[in-house]
């Protein structure tokens, strides 16, 4: 059993992620205080909530770019129509039309996929450009700050509060509540259910996939409709969080999010992946990027620091693998 | 990458039909959607088809041309080079240091010029190095293309700002700016050099060994190595390549706009450069330079012709954006069903 965990991917993320932690908290010990990992967890709340949106779809060997272009999308087209409607509710509406949307910008997706037997990534590429498009020319161009009266507090409605001789009081935000509720279901969907299980096999080998009797479109339809929902969830989460709404929010992170992904041990190329791998590859990119500035690193060089890191860690699996199998190795390239 | 997930059967006859047909069916299509766009264009504005806006889209095109070759060739090999950008900038930054820190003040025309040589061969260098990074990751490591190309990104972009301190780099010597602006009979510089490297990479994939090896390897790599073709250094070869194209779009880039800068074009212009290469419908093994060609000046003229008749309109500039999503759905579309009589008809 333990030689099993010990094996795993998410093991060795893990142990990167101490290790990582380890290092930096003796350069600076003032990384270990509980509001270094309140920050962390606040920084990763939309990210936690894209990758797992984008799991099912990698894990079914698609790679998606478009969910950041309908998180955008659906959350500034919603807030724009309810603000235009003199809207002062709470989010409850907001979560509602934005996924109601989201989820019909993924069906969208899935029935290009699915209907005209395309790459996911090729798809996904055209309605990344088609929704940011969209969104800039018929719904607006500009950030809006003019939010509902009764969501105003919404970004500092902590669950529970650390006060911190530096950065003054930072707070564990209820938001992430949704993040666990959305990690179970997701986990609870990909392992407990038959279309879950589907979504490893379409991954693995499609030919075999299909002729065991899994339905691959009705498969692909939901979890494109999951990854809809759930972009629309993190564009919201996202606007509140930061009391203002941006057309073009994320349009330079979905390679973050998919390294992410990817870091938390799925594969690029299907069949592997782990909602709890996820959530540690999405941490390790926010620690990452909170132990540059914790170690005093100076701000232009962070970037670079980052790309190292980032060329150690993609490496290290690859090496592992070829260590693995060195007898009769070929070159995976046709990812 | 993502290019072709799992064998499926409709993606083999695919391939089937481009095997048979030299001037494939895609290069028509995009040939017929270029010319409905044209007149299109031509008759909503009087003002699109005229020698200055000709002259100032074919300024505009080749940097984008050239970055979208350097994108090709890796996706050619069932690759993808998402550095592409990150090595231009790094490319035109360094190359700029050299000209404004190295150059004497007093120096006289003729030694300005050799200075200018040397930063052109610094960039190109730079273009080298950045390549061969990819190709040990990609090549000789076997780490995923998209993963390794991701980090090298990061690690490209972040020298760039490292060195330049967030800052844009300037002062460049007044003649530099000829490499972007001299024409001959005409025809802009930076249009010819796009046309010949287009030219220079089309007969290197098919009409050499290397070509056809490349070509081999993408469309199936395990066979390749039992053909006895050395994979990572192809690999490694692919990669130097895409990195001196990326690193002359750096230079033309540091010509037009006289100035050098680490975040020009971040991530926009990497997603272009995978647009134009899936509208020209470029699959691992599989691909031609003038689908690449016709689909640059798609999208250039889009955005021109749209451009022109949305100014004044809030917004206006990302109709082009949204027409480019809905065109490439469009073409994916009509590709199906092309594909789909073909194999009816077989």
């Amino acid at each position: 059993m333990l030689k099993k965990i010990i094996r795993t991917n998410e093991f060795v993320v893990f142990l990167i992620l101490v290790g990582l932690s380890l290092v930096v908290g003796l350069i600076n010990p003032a990384f270990f205080a509980i509001s270094t990992l309140f920050d962390i967890l606040r920084g990763s709340i939309v990210y936690f909530i894209m990758a797992f949106g984008l799991l099912p779809i990698i894990i079914a060997g698609g790679v998606d770019i478009s969910f950041v272009a309908i998180a955008a999308f659906t959350s500034y087209a919603t807030h724009m129509f309810l603000l235009s409607r003199g809207y002062q509710g709470g989010l409850f509406l907001y979560f509602l039309i934005a996924g109601g949307l989201g989820l019909l910008a993924g069906l969208l997706n899935a029935f290009l996929v699915t209907r005209f037997k395309l790459p996911v990534f090729d798809v996904s590429l055209a309605t990344f450009t088609m929704w940011y498009g969209f969104t800039l020319f018929f719904v607006g161009a500009t950030a809006n700050f003019d939010l509902p009266k009764p969501t105003v507090g919404y970004y500092e409605n902590f669950l529970m509060v650390a006060q911190d001789p530096v950065s003054g009081q930072t707070g564990l935000h209820v938001s992430i509540l949704y993040v666990l509720v959305i990690g179970l279901v997701v986990w609870w969907f990909l392992k407990y259910t038959t279309i879950g299980r589907g979504v490893y096999a379409i991954g693995g080998n499609k030919d075999v996939a299909v002729r065991s009797g899994f339905n691959i479109n009705r498969i692909m339809m939901i979890i494109f409709a999951l990854m809809g929902i759930l972009a629309s969830v993190a564009g919201v989460t996202q606007a509140f969080l930061n009391r203002f709404f941006n057309p073009v929010v994320f349009i330079g992170n979905p390679l973050d999010v998919i390294a992410a992904v990817i870091l938390g041990g799925a594969a690029i190329t299907g069949g592997r992946g782990t909602v709890i791998g996820t959530a540690m590859g999405v941490v390790l990119i926010q620690l990452i990027n909170r132990a540059l500035i914790i170690t005093g690193i100076p701000v232009e060089w962070q970037k670079l620091v980052v790309g190292i890191i980032l060329v150690i860690f993609t490496s290290l699996p690859a090496l592992r693998e070829r260590r693995a199998r060195r007898m009769g190795r070929t070159t995976e390239l046709a990812q | 990458m993502d290019k072709n997930p799992v064998p499926s059967t409709p993606q083999k006859t695919r391939f089937g039909w481009a095997k048979k047909i030299p001037l494939d069916s895609q290069t028509l299509l995009l040939l017929g959607v270029f010319i409905v766009l044209f007149i299109f264009f031509s008759v909503a504005n009087d003002r699109f088809f005229t020698v200055r806006s000709v002259r100032s889209m074919s300024y505009q095109l080749p940097e984008i041309g050239v970055l979208s070759l350097a994108m090709m060739i890796t996706i050619l090999v069932g690759g993808i080079n998402l550095s592409v950008n990150a090595t231009s900038n790094m490319a035109a930054v360094i190359a700029g240091f050299f000209m404004v820190k190295l150059i004497p003040a007093d120096a006289s025309s003729q030694v300005v010029g050799l200075y200018m040589a040397l930063a052109i061969l610094v960039a190109l260098l730079i273009g080298v190095l950045c390549g061969v990074l990819n190709g040990i990751l990609v090549g000789y490591i076997g780490v995923p293309p998209i993963l390794a190309t991701l980090a090298t990104f990061t690690l490209y972009t972040g020298i760039s700002t490292g060195l330049t301190g967030g800052k844009t780099v300037t002062g460049f010597p007044d003649q530099f700016a000829k490499i972007g602006s001299t024409t001959v009979l005409g025809v802009p510089l930076p249009f010819i050099i796009f046309v010949l490297l287009a030219l220079a990479i089309s007969i290197l994939i098919q009409r050499t060994t290397f070509g056809f090896k490349a070509r081999m390897m993408g469309s199936n790599p395990v066979a390749a190595t039992f053909s006895g073709i050395d994979n990572p250094s192809m690999i490694m070869k692919i990669f130097i390549i895409s990195g001196v194209l990326s690193a002359v779009t750096g230079i033309l880039t540091m010509s037009r706009t006289m100035s050098a800068a680490y975040e020009y074009g971040t991530t926009t212009f990497v997603l272009l450069t995978i647009l134009i290469s899936v509208l020209a419908n470029i699959l691992p093994g599989f691909g031609s330079v003038l689908n690449i060609f016709v689909a640059v000046l798609i999208l250039q003229i889009i955005s021109t012709g749209f451009n022109m008749l949305l100014t004044g309109v809030s917004g206006g500039t990302f109709f082009k954006d949204f027409s480019w999503g809905v065109l490439m759905i469009l073409i994916f579309i009509t590709n199906y069903f092309i594909r789909r009589r073909r194999q009816t008809e077989s």
